[in-house]
């Protein structure tokens, strides 16, 4: 556990002083940068607004992280939060209830949508035996044009110059105080009950041992495609939810490219959380803390935001690297003070 | 028992000694890390012209100090001579150029080749140009096959010959490199009762021509009848050199394991009760149509050990498969406890079926997973005690204190049910597997190799439990390549052989040499 939390660490600040190398060597200073990022991201009046924009991160992270810590290979968060984000639009548009229904009513349409999407995959793989590494990125192009399609014929606001929708009824906004979107009371209960699903429930036990070995639980007497099928689903539904929240706690009204690269992001977060449900909230914050003071950062030094997006993947490649070379370099530490035991 | 099937030929010689010592190593170390101590400063000398045996449980150290010798890992430290100079071989090119030569376990040529095209690969004598000398090479394989007395075809093709032929193409490969060492890593475990006299002869010839042959085992009888001296390991260490005129099967045994260990058969008489389990004509046509099972019926009884025996390849995996419900039959039936289960879920049959499959790391359990979660699949749904929330909800509280009860009970050697089941050794893995199978109170049990890669001391233990079970009236069928082990165990023995059962034998009224006839002809022989 300690080595766990020692190998990300360590990860992460091998990334930052590459990312140094990278800004001595572009002329900037990296300390007064480093400052800067942290400032505009963690300082008392702008947390809350980092905590807000984590929530797309980590609903898309936990989506990839269950279905890859399960063995399905679900890469549809982009596409399922699309479909997510468009059907919660859809609802907005034409129903109208109040607040403490019309929330969770589209809550459940987003889910709903993001399901639906990853349930067409299930399908697929249950009548074709299509494999969902490939119908489920298949599937985000589809998404990608057919919500573009959406929103520039039929649920086009008449007269927009860019593609977009009308505003969703004002009961289907997520309440706001200050920086702090109520969303982010969404995501957290999203995660404790993910959390408890995976780690405590029979279903989730049985999902982790098949992701682990499928023959294994198959002979222990689980059944393989029920659980596939339920896992395609939950996890199409979470990043359903993600694209719900990103309409409702934003723009309120789904806009070109309104998916932007949450999803691409969440399933990199669930890569570097080695599938793990509580890092994958950790690393879903930290990453939205670099998005966000990358803002701030490029405001005040000059230094341009994308070298972030370098250091998300220096990130990524150093600690995933790293989760295997740290263990053979503990056992090879091991090995070398048992030789000298045995030379002495 | 093998002593019975041997030829006056090959009754051991006593030989003269010291020769010159060809190979000495001296205080090899090799730790594999984190804390894997495989050698403790083993120190050992070779003859020249002699077998040379070196026997040890699984994990005692005799394949990595033989593949240090051979150049295919690196010793930590230590020294070697060879020929009285100091050697390192980096790779085992190095060591077949300077004379020592290694076949492996797993036979590797390439099928689509002849012997001869096999022999010569990457070794062959060329013509002007450099284009392959095609006669010359064959002739210099036949020279080579008559030389040494081999009963080969140079020009069969590799995948039309049996394996105890592949095993000669593999010694005679390392002959035409003028190999002067042979290492043979296990060269029995691939071949039938049979065909291992003939090895043995061979392997004679060419010490009595000057070569050395290093032998790894852990079958004693065939150590007692082909060497010349034994080395016995023990945990990376070395328990000692003896003549093998000198030693007994006990007294290695002993050596071995470090206390006496039984051989004789263990069973109690005992009536066997109902029908418990049955296959009835059950036949499996695999994707490609070949038939792998025909027609088979196989009967076991409440308080009863059916064995199976056959060489590898010969259906077993097919049955098992199709058992469990991995595989569908393509007709016949599968009976258990009354009850029709050939088509039924998984975990229908899990009720009546327990099950052990040989393949601990794929079918056993989930080597990532902790030990409690390995220890309460199957249980979690079939008992209601590991459960609450109309089983939504698992009580871990249940599965670590049922860990402890297999730990207990089954004597495993753990820290605790939280560890991952990877850090277990084989011994300690098999029994959680095993604990875990035999609780689920099934009436009828499947074993596929329950013993397979677990040392002397294991294997006891097994057997032991096998043998509760037996007494507690359970139904037991058991598949095993270890001849010794069915005899030790069962009450009968089933033969398969290309996908038929070609006998039902009483265990008490038939021989490990009728047995062995069956597995590799098909049919009885003709007394």
């Amino acid at each position: 556990m300690k080595r766990k939390i020692l190998v990300n660490v360590v990860g992460v600040l091998l990334a930052f002083l590459l990312g140094a190398v990278v800004m001595l060597v572009q002329g900037y200073n990296p300390l007064e940068t480093y400052y800067r990022l942290f400032e505009y991201s963690l300082a008392p009046g702008k947390i809350a607004y980092t905590l807000s924009k984590s929530v797309p991160l980590v609903l898309t992270g936990m989506s990839a992280s269950v279905a890859f810590a399960s063995g399905p290979i679900n890469l549809g968060q982009p596409g399922q939060l699309l479909m997510g984000a468009l059907l919660a639009t859809i609802g907005g548009l034409y129903i109208d209830l109040p607040p403490l229904l019309m929330i969770p009513f589209l809550l459940i349409l987003a889910m709903l949508g993001g399901a639906l999407w990853s349930g067409v995959a299930a399908l697929l793989k249950y009548w074709f035996n299509m494999s969902e590494f490939i119908t489920t990125l298949m599937l985000n192009m589809i998404a990608d044009f057919f919500t573009y399609w959406a929103i520039n014929y039929p649920f086009f606001e008449k007269n927009a110059n860019h593609p977009q929708t009308p505003f969703i009824a004002k009961s289907g906004w997520m309440p706001e105080w200050g920086n702090f979107n109520s969303s982010v009371i969404v995501m957290v209960l999203a995660f404790a009950v993910i959390w408890f699903i995976v780690n405590r429930s029979t279903a989730g036990y049985e999902w982790r041992l098949s992701g682990q070995n499928s023959l294994f639980s198959r002979l222990g007497g689980v059944n393989i495609s029920k659980n596939y099928l339920v896992v395609m689903l939950l996890t199409g539904a979470l990043a359903g939810l993600a694209g719900g929240l990103v309409v409702m706690a934003g723009p309120h009204r789904f806009i070109k490219d309104i998916g932007g690269n949450y999803a691409w992001d969440g399933v990199m977060i669930a890569m570097v959380a080695n599938s793990g449900i509580i890092l994958t909230l950790v690393f879903g914050f930290f990453f939205s803390v670099l998005q966000t003071g990358s803002l701030g950062m490029e405001l005040i030094t000059a230094v341009p935001k994308e070298l972030i997006q370098v250091l998300q993947a220096v990130i990524v490649l150093i600690v995933v690297a790293g989760r295997g070379y740290f263990e053979t370099f503990f056992a090879k530490l091991e090995a070398r003070r048992k030789m000298r035991e045995r030379i002495a | 028992m093998l002593a019975s099937t041997a030829s006056p030929e090959y009754i051991a010689q006593e030989r003269i000694y010291p020769v010159a010592d060809i190979i000495e190593m001296d205080r090899i170390v090799k730790i594999f890390p984190p804390s894997l101590v495989a050698l403790d400063a083993v120190s050992v000398k070779f003859s020249k012209g002699e077998i040379h045996a070196i026997v040890g449980e699984n994990g005692a150290g005799k394949s990595t100090l033989m593949k240090i010798l051979y150049g295919m890992q690196p010793a930590d430290s230590g020294e070697m001579l060879y020929n009285g100079k100091k050697v390192k071989f980096a790779d085992p090119g190095e060591a077949i150029l300077a004379g020592i030569g290694m076949v492996h376990q797993e036979i590797m040529l390439i099928p689509q080749y002849t012997v001869w095209e096999n022999v010569v690969l990457g070794y062959e004598p060329v013509k002007f140009g450099g284009r392959l000398d095609v006669k010359k090479a064959r002739e210099l394989v036949k020279q080579k096959i008559d030389e040494f007395g081999f009963n080969l075809n140079p020009d069969a093709k590799v995948e039309d010959i049996s394996v105890a032929a592949r095993q000669k193409v593999e010694i005679l490969k390392l002959l035409f490199r003028n190999v002067s060492v042979l290492i043979m890593d296990e060269p029995t475990s691939v071949l039938t009762p049979q065909e291992i006299p003939q090895l043995f002869g061979e392997l004679k010839r060419l010490r009595d021509n000057g070569h050395t042959i290093l032998f790894i085992s852990h079958h004693l009888e065939e150590v007692l009848e082909l060497s010349d001296r034994i080395t016995v390991l023990r945990k990376g260490k070395k328990v000692g050199t003896i003549k093998t005129a000198e030693a007994t099967k006990a007294g290695l045994a002993q050596m071995m394991v470090g206390r006496e260990v039984i051989f004789d058969s263990i069973r109690k008489n005992q009536t066997a009760g109902e029908v418990l389990f049955e296959t009835s004509a059950l036949n499996y046509t695999d994707p490609d149509k070949r038939p792998r099972l025909i027609d088979v019926n196989i009967q076991v009884r409440a308080g009863e050990i059916v064995g199976v025996a056959g060489v590898e390849g010969n259906g077993q995996l097919e049955l098992v498969n199709l058992i469990m419900g991995l595989i569908e039959p393509t007709g016949g039936s599968i009976k258990a406890v009354g009850e029709d289960i050939t088509r039924k879920p998984i975990l229908e049959k899990r009720k009546r079926v327990a099950f052990v499959p040989q393949d601990r790391a794929n079918m056993g359990a989930s080597i990532a997973a902790n030990i409690a979660e390995n220890v309460i699949m199957t249980h979690h749904r079939l008992d209601k005690r590991f459960t609450r929330w109309a089983g939504r909800i698992l009580d871990f509280k249940q599965a670590y204190s049922f860990t402890d009860e297999i730990r207990k009970k089954f004597d495993v050697q753990m820290s605790s049910g939280e560890a991952v089941f990877k850090s277990l050794s084989g011994g300690n893995q098999q029994k959680v597997i095993l604990g875990r199978e035999l609780l689920l109170e099934a009436p009828f049990i499947l074993l596929d190799q329950p013993t397979r890669g677990l040392d002397v001391g294991s294997i006891e233990y097994v057997h032991q439990r096998i043998i509760e079970m037996r007494a507690q009236k359970r139904g037991i069928l058991m598949i095993s390549a270890d001849l010794e082990e069915l005899f030790r165990l069962t009450d009968r023995i089933v033969v398969m052989h290309k996908g038929r059962v070609v006998a039902d034998l009483v265990t008490e009224k038939t021989n490990v040499t009728e047995v062995g006839y069956l597995m590799l002809e098909g049919a009885a022989y003709e007394a």
